[in-house]
This record gives structure tokens, C-alpha cells and sequence, in this order.
């Protein structure tokens, strides 16, 4: 255990770890010393001067090496001037005084001189109101300043670090936390200092502007005005905003957000989402999100939303819809399929499973990823912690390009690696997250159980994995389609199984799943089929949360020889396009609900606007139904279905809204009266969650199948092997219709080794057609000399259909794109 | 082209003195190898050294904003840098400035119509005790002025046009 050590701040004896920050040990203690470039996530800069304190330490007699002593207490020598208390670590007998007359002088001379070229602009700054600068000022500041208001500096005041993060110079106090946040933090600099003093200014020269998913974030720990968002700057002031817990929908990590809502003339009066935000959830994301959870909300408001049921694509009642689907159910009973996608939540899939079950019909996750069935018996421990993990433990990321695919963990998994975590990032290409592996293993398509099965071996790796204190593995589905990533799943699963790091926290597997609650769907009893067009023939397709058409245009012609075609969802899709009954469902954001992440963490959401037109919950919907079909399934209460949930579902047994709303404290202190130190992140009252328990730590069987050699089909000498890989910002419904990140999101473009693309004639720009499956599409080129020559990778969501490994002619076309 | 392809040998010898896995380390020397013809670090020569140093452009950028030594933009044939910081100011540097830039019709950060001096304020160059004083960067090298009047810095641009021409 780390060294204790006792101080006095202000007369209070604080005992801390040694090594601790003095300004850390003065908030622990109840005592706020002012700061602004220091932040609690990162190392310290001293750069602002705001956290000047007096310092005194024990007189050591160097002879005898004891502390002098004058009139029977310890003789303390204080330092002739004032010192950081944001550099300055903890010793024994220390003592700080952080109130007296030289501290106060101290803070209010450096706020005068920060002040000098502010512009003061608080009654039209988007932090006003929120702002460490302010409430600072009013709290330590001078009131007054010496300096000429006519010299005052001017500088740009509406400068684009890119479309997502705007700069204003003149607020800009130099603190750095976001050039720190982005090399220390994310790992990526992409901001940087120019010119010195007074000229210093923020810039980005990355192409595109400021480029990284974690980009926002900067804007909530700016102690100033000086970044905002594109999506929110102007558009509201903090305190007209109310705040509601959710949880983010867009990937598995499930990231804890808040909604900021206020009633807005400009959308005639009804309560709007302003921004999202994150909320402290350390076990989590801490104090982040990316930048797509933070800015893709939008879908939720578009104008493609389904504000009405239709019959045969006619407008109509939701007694008439219902009565259609219930009759049609009933006279087809085991025919029905229900097709249901991991955008949904725990609730929604309890009751759609309810009702399959009870119909006697099947159910149908929609993925193209397996593996969830694994996670339920050999998953992560409860307790588990990527914070925790370091020095001794080893993470495998294998076939997963987490930065495009789930971006706080490879925030988290990257923050491991720099405690010291071994981390081994094995794929068939090149990934943000290979920088930071200790090893990183670049296997050929067709290779990737293999070389998982090979790090049980004897190799320094396999070692290193075997004695790992704790290993984690993330497995995911680049290139691989839903056998591949299955046949991945059982070899991950085995490896730790066999090297024992199964059944305790932070050991076990975590998939990386396409959407934020496919590890719910899988532990509601949904499962991926590989056959859809066989599963559709002549059946009744109950699709919920999904566009199979919109996705693949041979699902569309599967969905074709279905008979009946109910389709529940929130946006018009071409699937909706296709249904006989069209049920408009609620998005997350105007209703309650619960998702399990890939930790496997059961966290709730909560309604944040009213709900649009007549749209009803999903759960809702199917509990409806159910009903009618006389089945006791929960109609009204999300929270009540989660309870049944609770009482049926094995591994949810004991889980109730009081423990997944149970908190405990947690470092840093953020929230309101503590955003200075923080940032603007929301203080965690809601709940965080609670993780489910694995067969494997609960003592029982672990039953996990067979490892298939061959895993994925492998490039052959003759012809191109187009392999799917997912992009953040694609053109996925829950994304393409937030206009801000259209750029981002950009054209279809697949990479090309340079020397396919030598050999078909095209350069990084130009454009290719494919032919795939018997589609044709064309995309841009990009080139990547990480890849085999014998495939393609191919963005998923981008309007090229490519679920699983597929053999793919490409030309090279003449044209080239002009941008 | 290329820095690596232009000067092969100075880029290697550079490289070869930092280890590999210390490589950001060469950034000075690169730069200013990459400054020597034109005068400035060009965008492209910009790109091309965070690449080679993998670090990121706006790194790069960083360093040559931070050196008064380096520069992103292209200026006259010399550049005279005179130092305005504080104690230089209080010894009549901000007033020299001023005369001077009135003498030769332009204003601080623009270049003489010959295109000879482009006239620069800086920060600290350490030697206040010789104020006013400006340093000049050309062709020659680095140079210290100090203890400068107008009249004698116009003597200096004189003889610097003379030298020009004797060149040619």
C-alpha cells in the first residue's frame, strides 16, 4: 500500500497517499484552491499561476536528520514566496495556508493579469454562467483592473479549429488543458501552441481541422468561453438548461450522458435537446465521450421520424394497426419472426422475445457479429475497472479497430497501456490503437483464430499473456462477417478460459458490438441467423429497430418472398417502405429504458423531450400486442417490464431500479459548484449501474463450443477479397442525419493496397467500381500499405453491402474525383 | 520533393544522432535544414518532417511558432529582428522601431519594396544592456546589433544593398 502522509491545510490535518498533489489534498479536504490549467485527469502544467499558496515544511536537523523543534511543536520554514499548489506533491508535517493576505494578493494579481485582454464578453459567451474564468473572478478577483482598456489586444474571435470546435482568441487564457487532453489523454496532437507570450494562440493544423473523436471534450474542461461546439455555441444559456440522465446509444461502451433541454420558440415552444453532455461514470467513461455520442442526437429530431402507424403505407389508427398485427399473428402464430436490432432496449427485447416465445415464432438478432452467447459465460467479472488495469495486466484487442468502433474504449484501453498494461493489438491492418501495444501482431485475412489460438503457446507474448495478472480481450468483426467474429469469439473465449482469466473482475471478454445493446439482446434470448432470406420465406417478419432493406439490397429482395411485413421503427427507412404495417416507435430520448454495454453493465435512461407524434415505446408495443394475443406481457412501465425481466432472466436475478440508481462517491469531483476543477461533465446522481455476473464467476458450467480452424475466407491468388471494417461517422440512420458531421461521414471509399491500386490504375482519390453478391457500386480510393494486396476494405454503412468477407471484382475508373 | 530526397546525406546524418525511438528530438536541426533555401519552412517541408518524425503537423508548427529563428512565410533577403521586450522598451527599443519603420516607409512584419529587410519585432534576444538592439538574418547568418540609432542601422542597410550588388 502507498505511504500515507499527514498535512495541515488551513489548520485541517489531512492525511493522503504520498505522491499526491497538494491541490488534490486541499479538495479531498473540503478546501477549493482556484485553478485553471490544472486538471485532475492530467498531469500538471503550472502554467496559470491561479493555485498560489504559502508552503511550509518541518525544519530537518541535518545532523540528527529529526525535525527542529521550537516551543514543543515541529519549527516550520515557509517559503519566501508563493508556490504552485498544483506542482508541488504532499510531504510529512506539511503545512498550507491557502487564505492568507499574500495568497489573496497573489490571486487577484494573476487575474488581473489574466484579465488584460479578456474581452469580458460574458453576457454572449456560451460558458457564461458555467465558467471557471468567472466564477473565479467574482470570487478571487481584484474588480478592478490597472491595465489601459484601449491597449487591450483584439484577435479573431470565430476561428474554426475545424466544423466541430470553434476558437475564440481573445477568451483563450493559455491553460492548455486542451492541447494536454489531446496529446496526454487521447494520444493525439492535433492541437499545439504557436508564438510565445502574449502572441501564444491555440492551433490545429490537421486535415480535416482538429481531427479526433474526442474533440468536444475540450470544450467541456475550456475553463473559459474559448471552445465551443458548432452544435451548441449560441444556442442557449447553461442556466435555462435542464439536465436528464441518459445513457448513449450509438456503441457498446455506454458512455453515461446528460441531456441539456430547455422550450424554444424556434421549435414552437416545445422542449428541445440543446447538447449532450457527459456524465461521471469513472468505471465507464469517466469524465469523456466521443464525439459522435455527443453530436449524432439530431437523428432523433429528423424530419424522416414515423409520427403515425400506416396499413399497406396508409395512414392510419393504432387500434386499426394493432388489430391487423394481432389478427395476422394469431392466425400465423409459429411463422412469426421477429427481427430485432440492438438499438433497442433490454426492455423492448424482453418483450418482443415474450412474444415470439408465446407465438411460438422465432427470434432474430440483427448483426453480423456472434460471440454474445460467450460474454454471458466467460464476459468480464463484475467489478471490472479499465481504470484499474496496469502494470502486470494485459489487454488483447484483436480484429477491432476501437477508435472507429468504440472510442472511450480506446481511450481507456490506451490510458491502461501508459499505467504500464501490456497491451497486444492483433489485426489484419493498421489501427490507432497499435501506437501504444507493446506488441502489435498484423495477421493475414483468414488468420485471425489462429493467432489467437498461438499466444497459448510458448512465445514471449503467449507468456506474457498466460501471466498476466488480469487479461481482458476485445474482440470485434473487422473483417469478418457473423460466422468469423463467432469462430474469433470461441478462440478468445478459450484462451482465457485456458489461462484462467475467467470468472473474476477485470478479466474475461468483452465483444465490441455494433450496436450499444447487443450484448442485451443476447442475454434477452435474441440470436443472429445467417440465413435471413430462408428465415423470411413465407413467414411474417416482425422487424423492430432495424433497416435490413436500406442495409443490403439482397435483403430487400429476402424481405420480398416474405408474406406479411410488420416493420417498428423511428425513421422511415426503405424497410418501412416495404411493410404492411408501419408502428412508429419512441427514441431513446423520450422514454425510459435500460441497455446492457459490452462490460455488460446495466445502466437506465431516462425520457428527456416529450414524445414525438404518436409514437409509442417499443416495449410498449410488443406489450401491447402481446396482450392481445393473450399474453401477460407489460404494456405501460418500462420499469415494470424490467422488473420481469429481472425475475426471468437468469443472470438480471436481484436487479431492481434501486440498485442500478445506487452511486458512491467519485474522483475527480466534478458537478456544478466544482466545474473549475472538473470541467462542465455531470456529476453522477442517477446512477451507476450494475454490472451482471458471468457463469463463470457464479461456479457454474462453462460450456464454450468448438474453435473452427479456419475463421474467415482468405484472399486467393486470382481475385480480390472485399472484407468489411466500420467507420464511426457512417451513413447508419442513427448518424447521417446530423448535418454537422456530414463532412466526417464523406463518400463511400475503400482501401486499396498501393500495389492493387497500381495495378488497376488508380491513385488514393481516384475512384473504383465493384461488383460484389451482384451489386455494383462505386466508391473514392484510399490507399493503405498496412493492408494485404488481395483485399479491399470496405466501410460498413456507407452504401456498399458487404456483411462478410466476400470475393469482389473491382475496376479502376478513369474519372478522376474532383474535390 | 522531398527534404529526405533534396538533401539525403544531411537528413541521414541528422537522424542518425538521435535514437529511433527519440527520433521527435531531430525537429530543430530538420527545420532549420529545411529553412536554408527559401528562407521560410514551407507547408509542404512542414508536412514532410512530421511525417518523418511521426508527430503530428501541428507539432511541427508549434516549434517553428515558438523560435524566433524559424519561420513560416516567406520575407526579404534579410530579416531584422529587434527585440521590444520590456527592458529593451525602457531603454528606447519601441521608439527605434518606430523612426525606423517611418524611414523606410513600412510597417512592422512587411518587407522594403527591393525586397532587402523585412522588419521584424521580437522577444528577449539577451542583451538588453545594449538596447536598442535587433539581430539580422540572412544570407550570412545570424548577427547581433546592438546599442543601435536609426541613423546607423540605415548605414547597415546601406552597406548590406552595396554587398548585394558587389555579389551580383
Amino acid at each position: 500500500m502507498t505511504k500515507q502522509l499527514t498535512l495541515t491545510i488551513d489548520g485541517v490535518q489531512v492525511t493522503v497517499p504520498e505522491g499526491t498533489l497538494v491541490v488534490d489534498a486541499a479538495k479531498m479536504a473540503g478546501i477549493d484552491i482556484p485553478v485553471f490549467c490544472y486538471h485532475p485527469k492530467m498531469e500538471p502544467a503550472g502554467n496559470c499561476r491561479m493555485c498560489l499558496v504559502e508552503v511550509g515544511r518541518p525544519v530537518i536537523d541535518r545532523a540528527t536528520g529529526q525535525a527542529v523543534m521550537e516551543n514543543g511543536q515541529p519549527k516550520i520554514q515557509f517559503m519566501p514566496k508563493l508556490e504552485t499548489a498544483c506542482t508541488n506533491t504532499v510531504s510529512e508535517g506539511m503545512v498550507v495556508l491557502t487564505q492568507t493576505e499574500k495568497v489573496t494578493e497573489g490571486r487577484k494579481g494573476t487575474l488581473e493579469f489574466l484579465l488584460t485582454s479578456h474581452p469580458l464578453d460574458c453576457p454572449i459567451c456560451d460558458k457564461g454562467g458555467e465558467c471557471p474564468l468567472q466564477n473565479l473572478t467574482v470570487e478571487h478577483g481584484p474588480g478592478k483592473s490597472r491595465f489601459l482598456y484601449d491597449e487591450k489586444q483584439h484577435l479573431a474571435k470565430h476561428v474554426p479549429l475545424g466544423e466541430l470546435i470553434w476558437l475564440d482568441r481573445e477568451r483563450c487564457i493559455q491553460c492548455a488543458r486542451c492541447i494536454r487532453f489531446q496529446d496526454e489523454i487521447v494520444g493525439e496532437a492535433v492541437l499545439g501552441f504557436e508564438a510565445r507570450g502574449r502572441m501564444t494562440q491555440i492551433i490545429s493544423l490537421s486535415e480535416p481541422g482538429f481531427d479526433s473523436v474526442f474533440s468536444g471534450n475540450t470544450s467541456d474542461i475550456c475553463p473559459v468561453g474559448a471552445l465551443t461546439t458548432a452544435d451548441f455555441r449560441f444556442g442557449a444559456r447553461p442556466w435555462e438548461l435542464k439536465a436528464s440522465a441518459s445513457i448513449c446509444s450509438q456503441c457498446p461502451v455506454g458512455c453515461n450522458t446528460t441531456f441539456n433541454t430547455r422550450r424554444e420558440a424556434k421549435a414552437g415552444g416545445e422542449i428541445v435537446i440543446k447538447r449532450v453532455m457527459p456524465r461521471q461514470n469513472e468505471e465507464v467513461n469517466e469524465i469523456w465521450m466521443c464525439d459522435k455520442g455527443r453530436f449524432a442526437y439530431h437523428y432523433a429530431e429528423s424530419a424522416q421520424r414515423l409520427v403515425k402507424p400506416t396499413v399497406r403505407q396508409a395512414k392510419a389508427s393504432w387500434t386499426d394497426a394493432f388489430d391487423l398485427v394481432t389478427q395476422t399473428f394469431e392466425a400465423s402464430k409459429s411463422d412469426v419472426v421477429v427481427l430485432a436490432s440492438g438499438r433497442l432496449s433490454n426492455e423492448d427485447l424482453f418483450n418482443l422475445k415474450s412474444l415470439a416465445d408465446g407465438l411460438g415464432g422465432k427470434s432474430i438478432l440483427y448483426t453480423d457479429m456472434g460471440g454474445g452467447n460467450l460474454t454471458a459465460q466467460v464476459g468480464v467479472g463484475q467489478g471490472t475497472d479499465l481504470g484499474k488495469l496496469g502494470k502486470g495486466d494485459t489487454i488483447l484487442v484483436v480484429a477491432s479497430d476501437l477508435y472507429e468502433e468504440a472510442p472511450v474504449w480506446y481511450l481507456r484501453v490506451k490510458q491502461a497501456a501508459d499505467r504500464g498494461a501490456t497491451l497486444i493489438v492483433a489485426n489484419s491492418r493498421h489501427t490507432k490503437l497499435e501506437r501504444f501495444a507493446r506488441y502489435a501482431i498484423r495477421y493475414a485475412n483468414g488468420d485471425e483464430v489462429k493467432t489467437v489460438a498461438d499466444l497459448q503457446g510458448d512465445s514471449k507474448i503467449a507468456q506474457e499473456f498466460a501471466n498476466a495478472q488480469n487479461a481482458v480481450v476485445f474482440f470485434g468483426s473487422d473483417g469478418l462477417g457473423l460466422n468469423g467474429s463467432a469462430n474469433l469469439a470461441a478462440a478468445c473465449a478459450k484462451l482465457l478460459q485456458d489461462t484462467k482469466h475467467v470468472g473474476k473482475a477485470n478479466n474475461g471478454l468483452i465483444g465490441v458490438w455494433q450496436r450499444a445493446n447487443d450484448q442485451g439482446a443476447w442475454e434477452m434470448g435474441f440470436r443472429p441467423e445467417a440465413d435471413l432470406a430462408s428465415a423470411f420465406k413465407n413467414k411474417i417478419v416482425y422487424i423492430v429497430g432495424a433497416d435490413p432493406a436500406g442495409d443490403d439490397p439482397a435483403l430487400a429482395l429476402a424481405l420480398k418472398g416474405a408474406r406479411f411485413i410488420v416493420v417498428q421503427d423511428i425513421l422511415e427507412t426503405l424497410t418501412t417502405h416495404m411493410a404492411d404495417v408501419v408502428l412508429p416507435a419512441q427514441a431513446y430520448t423520450e422514454r425510459e429504458g435500460t441497455y446492457t454495454s459490452g462490460e455488460r453493465r446495466v445502466q437506465r435512461f431516462y425520457a428527456a423531450v416529450p414524445v414525438h407524434g404518436e409514437a409509442k415505446a417499443d416495449f410498449a408495443i410488443a406489450g401491447e400486442i402481446g396482450r392481445r394475443l393473450g399474453l401477460n406481457t407489460e404494456n405501460g412501465s418500462a420499469m415494470v417490464t424490467f422488473d420481469r425481466l429481472a425475475a426471468s432472466v437468469k443472470d438480471f436475478a436481484g436487479l431492481d431500479t434501486n440498485k442500478l440508481a445506487e452511486v458512491k462517491p467519485q474522483w475527480p469531483i466534478v458537478g456544478r459548484g466544482d466545474l473549475y476543477y472538473g470541467g462542465t461533465t455531470y456529476e453522477n446522481k442517477q446512477g451507476l449501474g450494475v454490472q451482471l455476473s458471468t457463469a463463470a464467476e457464479r461456479g457454474e458450467a462453462v460450456s464454450l463450443p468448438e474453435v473452427r480452424a479456419e475463421s474467415a475466407l482468405r484472399p486467393r491468388e486470382d481475385q480480390l477479397l472485399a472484407v468489411p471494417v466500420t467507420k464511426l461517422y457512417d451513413r447508419g440512420q442513427t448518424v447521417a442525419s446530423t448535418e454537422l458531421l456530414t463532412q466526417r461521414i464523406g463518400e463511400p471509399t475503400v482501401s486499396l493496397h498501393p500495389e492493387t491500386a497500381k495495378r488497376l490504375g488508380v491513385a488514393a482519390g481516384g475512384r473504383v467500381s465493384l461488383a460484389f453478391n451482384g451489386l455494383s457500386a462505386e466508391a473514392l480510393v484510399k490507399i493503405d500499405d498496412t493492408i494485404s494486396a488481395g483485399v479491399v476494405l470496405v466501410p460498413r454503412s456507407m452504401g456498399l453491402a458487404v456483411r462478410e468477407p466476400v470475393s469482389v471484382q473491382v475496376l479502376g475508373l478513369a474519372e478522376a474525383k474532383v474535390s | 520533393m522531398s527534404l529526405a530526397q533534396k538533401y539525403p546525406n544531411e537528413v541521414n546524418q541528422i537522424m542518425a544522432k538521435y535514437p529511433p525511438e527519440h527520433k521527435r528530438s531531430a525537429v530543430m536541426p530538420l527545420l532549420y535544414l529545411a529553412q536554408r533555401e527559401e528562407g521560410y519552412v514551407t507547408k509542404d517541408a512542414l508536412k514532410d518532417i512530421a511525417q518523418m518524425l511521426d508527430i503530428t503537423e501541428t507539432d511541427v508548427a508549434s516549434i517553428v511558432g515558438f523560435y524566433s529563428l524559424y519561420h513560416d512565410h516567406k520575407a526579404g533577403k534579410y530579416r531584422m529582428q529587434v527585440c521590444t521586450d520590456l527592458p529593451c522598451a525602457l531603454r528606447g527599443a519601441d521608439k527605434f522601431l518606430a523612426d525606423l519603420c517611418g524611414n523606410l516607409g513600412i510597417q512592422v512584419g512587411e518587407t522594403t519594396a527591393d525586397g532587402l529587410i523585412t522588419i521584424e519585432a521580437v522577444t528577449c534576444l539577451a542583451a538588453c544592456d545594449k538596447a536598442p538592439m535587433f539581430q539580422t538574418q540572412g544570407p550570412d547568418g545570424i548577427k547581433y546589433h546592438e546599442n543601435m540609432t536609426v541613423d546607423k542601422t540605415l548605414e547597415l542597410i546601406e552597406a548590406l544593398k552595396s554587398a548585394g550588388k558587389e555579389v551580383k
